[in-house]
Formats: structure tokens, sequence, C-alpha cells
């Protein structure tokens, strides 16, 4: 399967017209069966067009949008469940801010081939930050088939917590889709510590999408990848493909009779020794 | 072949004659520094900053008990020279015992050739053939005691904390990978089983550990997992739970170095779960298996000084080198305190991880 992440760099985004063009235009030139958008998408385009109110910081941003939520988010999954549609992939749509109950998630959404909603996965561990500005934590983690593969998407902060990626993989994910947004001010390491270390335990492909842009007075900014085990990927790296914080897109093919051999030489999985976790504190 | 034959059995009380604490504790006593008498604390204090070292061994067969005794000496007043109080030894460190096989030169060509072959159809094992396990279990006997004798002494006499590294032992009809904690009193503070086997280990036997452990000593709380425990998140998120501030790792990495392949163990797991990391690491090759790393010091991004997690670490990685660090308690509890992006979801984890574990 061929996938790609995008950082929405290089997008004209005054419009979604124009948005919409740039973005065809883009996924079209990758010739990928799966694209993956980042974190806060919703926010960045719905800033960028004035479709939501601009604040002076990012929470401020949060805010607005929360206010105005079901009309933006209505026309953003729109747009992409056409796009989706039109291009003949499945599209994660980034991620957009949503209320259910009285309670705000952090929610990204997939779709496939003919334009449906395929998948949703609301952020199931929050930072601090986001603690404070209001937002609850999902319970759950939804899968999907992606032409044959187990799917499961992680939202922002879930990239940090193993929990995810380890129930994901016992439940059988090859490829976990992650919609990411770091603050800019490169450093490699967060995001090692994030997907990439996941990725090596569970011996998972993942594709990760980061936000560049700016919301409010924060900047956004990290490189996209496609991660797979190590014994797997160019000089042993653990990436497939890795682009730059201003890439525009990065793209790379998943060999998946590769990652099943190397599951059967070295079976991380197998080897987890259940009887002596009794002591995990779970919950 | 089990190590049975009646020359096998003499040879083996020859080995605990010459292994005995007696001569052992004679030999050191004559260079080492008169037990030092740590400083008393007041109870329920505790060292807010702590000097680390972590050892790279290069594996060399020693002929002669005493070579081991000398051997440790230097690499633990290497260490001293450096003031460190915490001292961390790699995985395996029994296998420079080997050495005292007579013969053993010669079974290591045979394992060499075998690993060699390995993947041809041309290394199975023989009938009679002596296995490593059966090696790891004739030579328990003699290692363990040695091993306790000399870094018994050793953190006495200097007045540190030693991971004494991990050792291959016999117990009740098993092989056990298992690590050890001496005090600077020179009592064993405890020990830990190795709870996730390689496949190799599998292949050779060797009997998993159940749980994991975690010691309180005046340096803060401390667990000495071993090598491929360091591989799952589930072994560190339990220490930390258990409250544990440094995690002592003891590896021997069968592979040829990669940057990125070593990366896997204890650097990604100390991000996850919060907490000091300090890796010991055997370098070198025997019998066919050929050991690399790095050995190193490590810590949450957010407080190393470049942010990327490394608070030291050794350049070689096949050979001999240490490196040393400052760890701060006090600033890991502030972090932990305030910090920016861990979260906790038990509803989630109580969904999924019973059924998926059983």
């Amino acid at each position: 399967m061929r996938v790609s992440a995008i950082t929405m760099a290089d997008l004209r985004l005054s419009s979604t017209e124009l948005y919409r063009s740039d973005l065809s235009a883009l996924l079209e030139k990758c010739a990928a069966g799966l694209a993956v958008l980042p974190a806060y998408s919703a926010l960045f385009l719905g800033l960028a067009t004035g479709a939501l109110e601009p604040a002076p910081d990012f929470a401020g941003a949060l805010r607005q949008y929360y206010k105005n939520h079901n009309d933006w988010n209505r026309q953003y999954l729109e747009l992409h469940s056409s796009l989706a549609r039109d291009l003949k992939i499945y599209l994660v749509a980034g991620t957009v801010v949503e209320s259910e109950a009285g309670c705000r998630y952090h929610t990204a959404y997939c779709f496939n081939p003919g334009g449906d909603t395929w998948g949703s996965q609301r952020q199931t561990h929050l930072t601090r930050a986001e603690r404070e500005i209001g937002f609850s934590r999902g319970e759950e983690l939804n899968m999907f088939d992606l032409d044959g593969l187990q799917a499961g998407m992680v939202v922002g902060n879930d990239a940090r917590h193993p929990e995810v990626g380890r129930i994901f993989a016992l439940r059988g994910a090859a490829l976990l889709l992650h919609c990411g947004a770091l603050e800019a001010g490169y450093n490699c390491w967060p995001q090692v510590a994030g997907m990439w270390s996941q990725v090596q335990q569970n011996q998972f492909w993942a594709v990760e999408a980061q936000l560049k842009g700016k919301v409010g007075a924060r900047s956004f900014g990290a490189p996209p990848a496609v991660i797979g085990p190590c014994e797997i990927t160019p000089g042993q790296s653990g990436y497939l493909a890795r682009g730059y914080p201003h890439s525009a897109v990065i793209t790379a093919e998943l060999d998946e009779e590769a990652r099943r051999q190397i599951r059967q030489q070295y079976p991380l999985l197998e080897l987890l020794n259940p009887a002596a976790y009794s002591e995990l504190e779970r919950g | 072949m089990a190590l049975d034959g009646w020359k096998e059995k003499i040879y083996q009380r020859y080995l605990a004659w010459v292994c005995r604490p007696a001569r052992i504790k004679r030999h050191m006593h004559a260079f080492l520094p008169s037990p030092k008498q740590p400083a008393k604390p007041e109870p329920g204090h505790k060292k807010n900053q702590v000097r680390a070292a972590a050892l790279q061994v290069e594996l060399k067969l020693l002929k002669n008990p005493l070579q081991f005794a000398d051997e440790m000496h230097r690499r633990v007043r290497e260490a001293v020279n450096e003031e460190a109080e915490l001292i961390v030894f790699p995985e395996y460190n029994n296998l420079p015992l080997f050495g005292l096989l007579p013969g053993f030169e010669k079974m290591e060509e045979s394992y060499r050739e075998k690993a060699q072959n390995a993947g041809t159809g041309q290394d199975h094992e023989q009938e009679g053939e002596i296995g490593l396990a059966d090696v790891f279990r004739y030579m328990s006997p003699v290692v363990q005691p040695l091993v306790h004798t000399v870094f018994s002494c050793l953190s006495a006499a200097y007045g540190v904390h030693i991971m004494a590294g991990s050792y291959t032992l016999a117990e009740k009809g098993n092989v056990i990978n298992r690590s050890f904690l001496y005090g600077p009193g020179g009592l064993l503070i405890g020990s830990q089983d190795k709870v996730h086997l390689l496949p190799v280990e599998v292949e050779w036997r060797l009997k998993r550990g159940g749980s994991f452990s975690v010691f309180d000593t005046p340096l803060g709380k401390m667990a000495m997992p071993v090598c491929m425990d360091a591989t799952y998140y589930e072994t560190f998120r339990i220490l930390e739970q258990k409250g544990a501030d440094i995690v002592l790792l003891p590896i021997a990495n069968l592979e040829d170095y990669n940057y990125w392949l070593a990366l896997r163990g204890i650097w990604p797991r100390v991000q996850e779960s919060c907490l000091y990391g300090i890796k010991g690491a055997l370098v070198g090759s025997i019998a066919g298996l050929a050991f690399t790393g790095r050995a190193g010091i490590f810590a949450p991004l957010e407080i190393t000084p470049k942010k990327d997690g490394v608070l030291a670490q050794v350049e070689p990685c096949s050979s001999e080198a240490i490196a040393v660090a400052d760890l701060d308690i006090e600033v890991l509890h502030g972090l932990r305190r305030n910090h920016p992006w861990r979260d906790t979801n038990p509803a989630l984890y109580r969904r999924y991880l019973p059924e998926l574990y059983n």
C-alpha cells in the first residue's frame, strides 16, 4: 500500500476552494491509496479561511472554534469526504473539535474511497494545556479495515502513551495513522519518543502527519514520517520516509510481506509475559 | 549431554575450591581499602544528587577466579575515581568465567562454527553436544558465591552501591538470568530475574521471572530489570507505579551495532515512564555470540541539557568505556509533579488491557 503524510505547508488556505484544489493536486501527485492530515487541521483551515474567529492565542482560538464548531465541522468534513470520493482514496482528514453530552473532544476522522465516514477516533490522553482548555478523554480505540490491513488512528498526545499502541497491536492493528501537531523549534526527540517508539515495540506501520503553520501565537512544525520496524527500513532507522518540518508531503510504500517476516523472526508480542503484569495498575 | 560425568563432577569441586569465598576475600583484602563506613543517614533522609557510572565491559575469558576479582575491582575503582556512588555492570557478566573451563576454547570454536552455519541447515545441535544452558548450569554453583564475595567486598570497601550485572544461574532445575544490587555495607540489597527472554534464551530453555521488584535505598528507589525487559513499556510502567526513580539495566546486545537498533531499549522507556535509566553494556564476542552496545545514563528529555534524553553515553560500541553523570532526584520529582504532557486513562485501560493480556 502506498501512503502519504501531509503537513498542510504550501497549500493555499485563503478559501476552501483553493485549499481543495491544492490538496487535490498534491494527493493526485502522490498517487497514494491513503493520505493522513495532521492534528488541529480544521482549526487551522477555519482560521485561515475566516470561517472561525481569530484569537491572540491558541487556547483562545480553540474556544472560538468550539462556539461555532457544529457548522464548521460539517463543512470541513464534507469537503474531505468529497475529496476522498473524487480521488478514490482513504483520507484521514486530520482533527476537529466536537462535543457530546457537554464534553469536548479532539477527534480524527477517516473517509473511505466512497466518501463515507470509515472511522473516527477521540484523543484519549491529554496534555496539561488540553486539560486546562477543557477537553475530555475518549475511552475507546476504534479499528477499521484498510484494504486488508487493520488500522487505527492516534490523535496528538496519544503518540506519547505506549498503552495506546499496545492495545491496538494486541487487537491486531497493522497500521496506525497519527494526526500530530508539535510545536516548532525542531528537535526530533519528542517524535522519536512518540510514534517511532510505539512502532518499534509493536512492529506495526505508522503514518505520522505533523501540522506546519501558526495558530494564534503558536507555531507548529515537525517532520512528517512513515515509520516501520527498524529491520525493514533503510539504514535500520525505523523510517521508510522522513521529511523536514517544511515538507508539504512525504510518501512511502508499505511492504506487508517484509513486516510479516520480521514479526516471525523476532516475535516481540509473543514474548510478552502477561503473568508478570498483574501489578500494572489498570484503573 | 549434561556435564555430569565423574570427571566433570571432580572438576566442578575443584572450581568450587579455587573460587571459595575465603580465598577470594584474602586475595581482595590484600589490595582493597578498609571497608568504608557509609555515613548514617537520618531516618527517612534521601540524597537528592547521585553520581552514577555506567560501565561498558569488554568480554575477555579469564583463566582464574582471582582475575575476575581483579577485573571487577579495576572497573569499580575507575568509577570510584570519578566519584561515582552508584555503579552499573552489564548483563551476562558471568561469561568471562567460562575461561575457567578447560577446553572451553575448543567448545567455543564449535559454537562459532554453529553460529556461522545458522540458517544453513547445519546448525542443529548434535546429540551429546554440550549446550550453553548446560554450561550455565554447570558453572552456577561456582559463579554465585564468587560473584557475591567479589561484589560484597567491593561495595563494602568503597562504600558504594553496585549493580553487579546479571548472571545465568541454576535454580531448582531451571536456569534464570538474575541481576544483583549490593549496598555500601557490602550487603545484598536484592535481586531481579529477567522477565522477558530473547528468542535465543527461549532456545536455551531459560526460565523467565514472574514479577518486578523495587528497592528503597538512600540514593532513591531503584530497580534492575534485565536487557530485553526494556523492550516492553510494561516493565517500566510497573516500576514507575511501584515508585522507582532509577532503573539500572544490564544489557548484552546480540547484534551488530546500529544507532537506531540500540535506541529501542531503555531510552524510550525512560521517556514513557519519567525516570532515570542507567545502562551497563557487555561488548565483545564469545562462542559465536557477538555483543555490542553503548553504555549510558538517560533521563526524560525535559531534564537533559540538550533535550535529547541523554545525560552521558560512551562513544565506542565494541570496547571498554565508562559514562558518568549526576542524577537529581528532586528535579525528577519536580518534573513528575508538573509534567506538560503525561496523562493516564484508567477507563481505557480497564476496557481493553485485562482481556488482551489474558
